[in-house]
């Protein structure tokens, strides 16, 4: 077993609204090993770009402790925070808006590494730029490129490119490949999997696309309104979904195979609004299984003994 | 339908951009056809031109739309809404909400597709409207056709837009990316609904999606696009079995999916041509591993493999 890198307890983060408080995080419990990667899977509107805003405080949470590498960092000001930015990267969906159209290759990827004062002297930042490039399978005339000539998939690794400039434990990648055409999205997640054997990285990935999170996660969760509903080893949750919001999510992926077909659906009605999410079990009024008991009570989230944890009273 | 060479062009302030340049396809009666292919490639511009809902940049320069013995493209625009838009051909977009009126009640907005549509009296119109809905399977249709669509999720809003083309009718229905801004589980109901009205009515659909995992739900011819032009027409299950184009195979074999290991999986080097200057002869050969002198020079053109399996590429 590594070392926990970050993990967060009881997170919670609510926003005020008109209708009244919208639970977009509500009482997440996780533990990120080190060097391993993670992928979280959730429909719209579960939560999952909130939840890790709130662990690189970029919003403050409602209730809940968040810990990296062992330390406590949920009352961190904006100022301590700073030191642990250059610890935590981040890549985005969109690489044609996470880009400044107005600065080169050059000025994105040096940006960070003069902020965080890694630069080692003013020629080497040039060298450090045009490594980093090459780790990314670019050339050196890239460097004085601006954002608009180049391709998305050249964006996207600019964008890898400039978090992994300061050397990060972590990245958190929200989306990367959902702006890109399949035939370059292979190239990206084969680069991040280089980078990351080769700088023992720890990835955080969050997608509502369950074949991307199936390639690249060693770990696997799954969120439905505001809660992990389920936290395993990838291979277990694939061959065996045991909550029933997993089970009917994995049913209805259509999978690119002529002798697959999507049989029954599993999963009926829509995703109810987090202002008021239903009592007891909040996935009680789609779930085939519910009985009384999950109309009143909230489930625990129980570990079991095959290693994951699941949060379901048929368990 | 069947197009023949169809080649359009969209004048920029870069110059032209061919971006249909000979699109050949043939699409069967009773049959969903799927159209895929990358960002750009032209899939969404066929969809327009059948509609005949082309820019005011967009020129046809060339080519014909056979569509039950007469060329779509030699009817006048007031020819084309008067006898084929919505009655004859109907079109369902990839975002739902910017397709519907938000003023209007659901009942509003069908009654006056129906109205333009099918002349049909006044008091069979809430029939109809109420079958359907019925056929989308929306719950509760009666009350439901008077909510606002804003009222409406989604999945159902989509549902909504299909109900009002089944309303008026059509032999052919062309449909783009109608669920990529829907959740999966969304998705799959919405592609549940497809598969029914398949089985119970008989309803053509070119398909327009880059995404081949609902294309091997529900299509059973596939055309695949890049860079303008229709590389291979094939059966879906020779689209995962038996691809013929090293274009189709690569596409094939890089989706998230067919592999859950990412050593399995293939990358197509370098990225979609840009159309405003397009790599001449084969569109694919800077990006083709198999390539051949004579592919840089000479565009290839369809070729029959076996019964409804067609290429274009000089190896073949």
């Amino acid at each position: 077993m590594g070392s926990t890198l970050l993990e967060v307890r009881n997170l919670k983060k609510h926003f005020p609204s008109t209708a009244g408080w919208v639970k977009a995080v509500d009482g997440i419990d996780l533990k990120i090993e080190k060097g391993k990667s993670f992928g979280l899977v959730g429909e719209s509107g579960c939560g999952k770009s909130t939840l890790i805003r709130v662990m690189l405080k970029l919003l403050e949470p409602t209730a809940g402790q968040i810990f990296f590498d062992g330390q406590e960092i949920t009352g961190y000001s904006f100022k301590e925070m700073r030191a642990l930015r250059k610890e935590m990267g981040m890549v985005f969906q969109d690489p044609h808006l996470a880009l400044n159209p107005r600065m080169t290759v050059f000025d994105i990827i040096s940006r960070p590494l003069k902020i965080h004062g890694l630069a080692r002297k003013k020629g080497d930042l040039t060298v450090q730029v045009v490594e980093l490039l090459q780790s990314m399978g670019l050339q050196t005339e890239h460097m004085i490129r601006f954002p608009h000539e180049l391709s998305g998939g050249q964006k996207q690794r600019i964008g890898v490119a400039r978090a992994l400039a300061v050397e990060p434990q972590l990245i958190f990648l929200d989306e990367p490949t959902s702006a890109l055409d399949v035939s370059v999205q292979t190239k990206i997640l084969k680069l991040l999997e280089k980078a990351r054997q080769e700088r023992d990285l720890t990835f955080f990935f969050i997608s509502h696309d369950i074949n991307l999170i199936r390639v690249v996660a060693d770990i696997m969760g799954v969120m439905y309104l505001g809660k992990i509903v389920e936290i395993g080893p990838k291979e277990l949750l694939l061959d065996d979904p045991h909550h029933p919001y997993t089970r009917g999510l994995f049913s209805a992926v259509p999978e690119p195979d002529p002798d697959h077909s999507i049989t029954e659906i599993q999963l009926t009605g829509e995703v109810p609004s987090p202002v008021n999410p239903p009592p007891g079990c909040n996935f009680n009024p789609r779930c085939p299984h519910a009985d009384d008991r999950c109309r009143v009570e909230e489930p625990e989230f129980r570990e079991l003994a095959d290693g994951r944890r699941v949060a379901c009273h048929l368990y | 339908m069947r197009i023949e060479d169809l080649q359009v062009a969209f004048s920029t302030e870069e110059g032209p951009v061919e971006a249909l340049d000979g699109v050949e396809l043939t699409i069967h009666q009773g049959t969903f056809h799927g159209l895929i292919g990358e960002t750009g490639c032209g899939k969404s511009v066929t969809g327009q031109t059948i509609m005949g809902l082309l820019d005011n940049n967009a020129r046809i320069k060339k080519g014909r739309i056979m569509y039950r013995e007469q060329d779509l493209l030699k009817l006048s625009s007031r020819q084309m809404e008067r006898q084929i838009r919505g009655n004859e051909i109907a079109m369902i977009f990839q975002d739902p909400g910017s397709s519907l009126n938000p003023l209007f009640t659901i009942k509003n907005q069908i009654e006056e597709a129906i109205k333009m549509y099918r002349p049909v009296p006044r008091e069979r119109r809430e029939g109809l409207i109420l079958e359907a809905l019925q056929q989308v399977k929306l719950p509760d249709a009666r009350n439901l056709m008077h909510r606002y669509p804003h009222q409406l999720s989604g999945g159902m809003k989509q549902r909504v837009m299909i109900a009002m083309m089944l309303a008026c009718n059509p032999r052919l229905l062309i449909a783009d990316e109608p669920t990529t801004a829907l959740d999966v589980s969304i998705q799959a109901q919405f592609i549940k609904v497809l598969k029914d009205l398949k089985d119970n009515l008989d309803l053509t659909i070119l398909y327009i999606t880059h995404d081949l995992a609902v294309i091997s739900e529900l299509c059973d011819y596939v055309s695949v696009m890049y860079a303008g032009r229709i590389v291979e027409n094939l059966s879906m299950y020779d689209l995962f079995r038996d691809p013929c184009h090293p274009y189709t195979e690569k596409l094939v074999n890089s989706v998230l999916g067919v592999s859950t290991r990412l050593d399995q999986l293939e990358e197509i080097p370098g990225s979609v041509p840009r159309l405003i200057n397009p790599p001449p002869g084969c569109r694919f050969h800077p990006r083709c591993s198999e390539v051949l002198p004579v592919c840089s020079q000479e565009v290839p053109l369809l070729k029959e493999v076996k019964g409804l399996h067609s290429v274009a590429c000089h190896r073949r």
